[in-house]
């Protein structure tokens, strides 16, 4: 289930498939669970993630070299979706190992794993459309993004495409980097609730506590992916899961 | 010149990119769509590309070779002559004027062989503006003289040390650096590859090539060549020969890829030939990549580092499928035997990517009538490729030249240290 509109802020956090090994990606997600993480995001790790900053661009590399891959992505969502039913996973791709596979084929096998919704970063809404009658028929949810250069217009088509949530990249850039929560980011926020009901989830830049807070009663749904990664690479995902419950905890607290 | 169906070539092409980056790609696509059949604008360029790249470059007839080979008269389209040693300056020069109507101050630019990294240098000191050009790190050591130049000229060269740092991580790298500077920087795409309107927009830019071949042709052969060969990398100089040729069906128009060291997966950059590439979506447009079943874009491999990469043009993609320009491979190893032979026959230095079209356009020659032409495009010129070729050579008297340079060296940096 994504959230809905005005729902209390929640995080979004992350696995890389393949990344540290697929094992323990198994764990790292019922950690994640036990945390009170509701919503996790599933990448499949690509050669060329030309979206993502340099924590991820590794992590993808170092996915590939430990079995990560479309077909493995699939086979650990059926098991996670099972274990974790109080858990909404997504799936995030870059799209050419989902054309690959088959789209059509990949959206019925992600679908019947349990995944109700799918992150394409290079899959532009004109090429999505074609495909909603059968994502709809599916109940897979494509969350389209929008960044603060995308014009008016543009919004209003992309969140008519977008299903579950829309993603709200916070700032220019890539993946992995700091961003600012002032008065320019919540007009910004303004601007694309006027055209959609969809829940909100931001992504790109969120990396404490700090901004958790700013964007509590902003949004209904904080990416905490590159943070969430780093710890996991530098510590394990024993110690990552530890530091996602304490700050849930203190969101919480907020 | 032939034109896209809403960015796609047959099925080829396309614009796949991150949300952040459609803005500029549309406004760019309009600046060029506006300007492309405006004659005034199409003169401007001519007249910048004669005046700082010494265009129209000549068409030379390779007599002595010719004779020796005993097929058709080969004739090279002089790229090598253009103002940086390579046809790159081309599109670089026709990009400059877009950079300066869209009034943005930075620009980058991925390179694999450097000379597309050097045009962008070129052209960002005449033009005043900051330069950055992403290069993988393994090609910065195949190419270091490109990269000696481009940092003397004032541009920033940054190293990549992603996956087999080459051409295809560049591309991604730079495609980052757009993503969070594309409202004041504009990315000069160095061949006809990336999202629409690259590819059509280079190939636009590079078919000057073309234009000249046909008007020299009929001046120095009396009629049109029976075929034009070119090396393919991205595609930019091959559809710059091609282009004003689409509408002659008669003109053969061969491609020829790297077949590097074999044709097991990673030993080389065959992409057209059937059960090499395949499609895929990457990079910003769709075309025929070199990857696995799972779609992860695969390792390359060419002696020549700007023809080693992944993608391939979606024109030449389609052409290829359509039958109209027939691929060909060249191994390194027939490519450095071209090499030598254009230089002792010719005393013409070639490059290493303009070698591949010398080594397939000789084969084809070898074929052919005397009375028939073959018109080889000598994308660019071999100075940058001095270490490359000294180690296919190797000699003594070299690896004793660069000791000795190497401790000189040392000591001025010492010297300069100390004070
Ligand atoms: C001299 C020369 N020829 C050919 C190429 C290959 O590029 P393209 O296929 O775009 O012409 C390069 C690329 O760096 C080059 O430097």
């Amino acid at each position: 289930m994504f959230p809905s509109q005005n729902e209390n802020l929640q995080i979004m956090s992350h696995a890389v498939i393949g990344f540290p090994g697929l094992e323990e990606n198994e764990k790292a997600i019922a950690g994640l669970a036990d945390a009170g993480v509701r919503l996790i995001e599933l990448q499949v790790p690509f050669s060329d993630p030309v979206a993502d900053g340099h924590t991820l661009v590794n992590a993808c590399y170092e996915a590939l070299k430990h079995g990560g891959s479309v077909r493995a992505t699939l086979d650990l969502a059926q098991r996670v979706c099972k274990n974790h039913p109080e858990v909404t996973f997504v799936l995030m791709s870059y799209l050419n190992p989902l054309y690959r596979y088959g789209l059509e084929k990949l959206f019925e096998a992600a679908a019947a794993a349990g995944i109700q919704g799918m992150i394409v970063p290079d899959w532009p809404v004109e090429e999505i459309e074609p495909w909603l009658p059968k994502l709809d028929e599916l109940g897979l949810a494509p969350i389209l993004m929008v960044t603060p250069n995308t014009a008016l217009q543009r919004v209003a088509r992309i969140a008519r495409a977008s299903r579950g949530m829309i993603y709200v990249v916070s700032r220019m850039g890539v993946t992995g980097h700091e961003t600012q929560w002032g008065e320019k980011f919540q007009r910004y926020i303004a601007e694309i609730r006027k055209h959609s009901d969809l829940p909100l989830a931001v992504g790109f830049g969120v990396r404490t506590i700090d901004d958790l807070s700013a964007l509590q009663g902003k949004a209904e749904v904080a990416a905490f992916c590159s943070q969430y990664i780093e710890w996991q690479r530098d510590d394990g995902s024993e110690v990552a899961a530890k530091r996602m419950k304490s700050l849930i905890k203190s969101m919480g607290a907020n | 010149m032939i034109r896209s169906d809403n960015g796609y070539f047959g099925e080829f092409g396309g614009r796949f990119v991150p949300e952040i980056l459609l803005p500029a790609l549309t406004e760019l696509e309009d600046l060029f769509f506006g300007l492309r059949d405006d004659p005034e604008f199409w003169q401007e360029y001519l007249t910048l590309t004669q005046e700082f790249s010494g265009r129209p470059t000549p068409l030379t007839p390779l007599r002595r070779l010719s004779k020796k080979l005993g097929g058709a008269q080969i004739w090279l389209k002089r790229e090598d002559l253009n103002h940086s040693g390579a046809h790159k300056v081309n599109n670089v020069l026709g990009q400059g004027l877009l950079v300066q109507r869209m009034g943005k101050q930075r620009v980058i630019a991925e390179t694999g062989a450097g000379q597309h990294g050097l045009a962008t240098a070129i052209m960002a000191a005449r033009l005043g503006l900051d330069a950055t050009i992403y290069m993988g790190a393994e090609d910065i050591e195949r190419q270091y003289s490109n990269v000696f130049w481009m940092r003397q000229l004032g541009s920033s060269v940054v190293g990549v040390t992603t996956g087999a740092q080459t051409l295809k991580e560049a591309l991604d790298e730079a495609l980052r650096d757009w993503a969070a500077s594309v409202e004041t920087t504009h990315y000069v795409l160095g061949t006809a590859c990336g999202p629409a309107p690259f590819p059509e927009l280079v190939s636009y830019f590079q078919s000057v090539i073309s234009d000249e071949i046909k008007q020299q042709s009929m001046q120095q052969m009396g009629r049109l060549p029976d075929e034009i060969v070119a090396c393919v990398g991205g595609g930019s100089n091959a559809m710059g020969a091609f282009g004003a040729f689409l509408e002659n069906p008669e003109v053969t128009l061969v491609g020829v890829e790297a077949g590097g060291i074999s044709l097991e997966d990673g030993q080389h950059s065959i992409r057209l030939s059937q059960d090499t590439g395949e499609t895929g979506i990457a990079q910003g447009y769709k075309t025929l990549f070199l990857q696995n079943d799972d779609g992860q874009l695969g390792d390359t491999h060419s002696i020549a580092a700007g023809l080693d990469y992944v993608g391939v043009s979606p024109i030449l993609a389609y052409l290829s499928q359509q039958g109209r320009v027939i691929p060909d491979s060249a191994t390194d190893d027939e490519v450095t035997e071209a090499f030598s032979l254009l230089m002792k026959t010719e005393g013409i230095i070639p490059a290493l990517e303009s070698s591949h079209g010398l080594a397939g356009g000789f084969k084809r020659a070898r074929q052919m009538k005397p009375e028939q032409n073959l018109v080889i495009n000598l994308s660019g010129r071999g100075d940058k490729d001095i270490f490359t070729v000294a180690r296919a050579f190797p000699q003594p008297e070299w690896t004793g030249f660069l000791q000795r340079e190497a401790q000189r060296s040392s000591e001025i940096l010492k010297q300069k240290g100390a004070h």
